[in-house]
């Protein structure tokens, strides 16, 4: 039965303090009150255990982004790639006339014209490459001190995750200029 | 202001271990006599696993399938700090409830 009522516990819990508890029930007993107090602290130890799997720990919101920060970095550019070929292809192509370029964006925009999903994808990528490499650099931890629960909010610099970040706006702001400087035109016209 | 509620089982177990050096089943039955609180094993592990991570208490080596755990100087701070917490209000109430 304790073993049972121990699987209720986090596997790093039932480790370190399985044996001893089932002993303390060996040497006191299992009745009605007890078995609902172990169940009781095996789910509030479970919930603990998945708050800090999920924060990594001290009650940090965005852990697993923060423990990872180099793998972020890496999706956040994969994620952004398509954009940013598509938009430094085009400035090449078109603003700085390098005529090797004009073929290939030319197909590129007749692939995309009226393929309104991968323009959606264009556009929203770079905001989420913006939030994949941000994230990381950010801690958010809650505590419970005298004076109550607070919040605490943590900065860091990586410079992956910052330079990404930085090209995921600058693209994200070419294209919403380009967007904007577009619909403008055509209200003009 | 740290709250203070005298049946909280951390403060329970480490005036267990104030005492001396225990094991959960010893805990259990000093923390009944003192204090007339029957505390269940999910309890009682559950605060010794916070005070533990908290330094507050430490393992000793195994004694047979029993681990004893013994306050450390950090746990005697704390629960210095918390009794006299506790003992200015429980001053206060007396000397407020008798004529």
């Amino acid at each position: 039965m304790i073993r049972l009522l121990l699987a209720l516990y986090p596997a790093t819990w039932r480790r370190r303090y399985g044996e001893e508890l089932a002993q303390l029930v060996d040497d006191s007993g299992l009745d009605f009150a007890a078995t609902l107090d172990i169940v009781r602290a095996g789910l509030t130890e479970r919930r603990r255990g998945l708050t800090q799997s999920l924060t990594g720990g001290t009650g940090m919101l965005v852990g697993p982004a923060y423990r990872h920060p180099g793998r972020l970095a890496v999706l956040a550019l994969v994620v952004l790639a398509p954009t940013l070929v598509f938009v430094v292809g085009s400035l090449l192509a078109y603003q700085l006339g390098v005529q090797a370029l004009v073929g290939p964006m030319e197909s590129a925009n007749a692939l995309l014209n009226g393929q309104r999903f991968l323009d959606l994808v264009l556009v929203v990528s770079p905001a989420i490459a913006l939030l994949l490499a941000i994230v990381p650099l950010v801690r958010l931890d809650l505590r419970s001190s005298e004076i109550g629960r607070e919040a605490v909010v943590g900065l860091r610099l990586r410079a992956a995750n910052v330079a990404v970040g930085l090209v995921a706006l600058a693209i994200g702001g070419i294209l919403l200029w380009h967007i904007v400087f577009e619909s403008v035109m055509e209200l003009g016209s | 202001m740290e709250q203070q509620n005298p049946n909280d089982p951390q403060l329970l177990l480490m005036i267990s271990l104030a005492g001396g050096p225990k094991h959960g089943h010893a805990m259990l039955l000093d923390v009944q006599r003192f204090a007339s609180v029957r505390l269940g094993p999910g309890t009682l592990y559950g605060a010794l696993s916070r005070l533990e991570e908290a330094g507050e208490v430490e393992a000793l080596p195994v004694d047979g399938r029993r681990r004893p755990y013994r306050l450390t100087d950090l746990g005697r701070q704390t629960l210095t700090r918390r009794l006299a917490s506790l003992q200015r209000a429980v001053e206060t109430g007396l000397a407020r409830v008798q004529p």
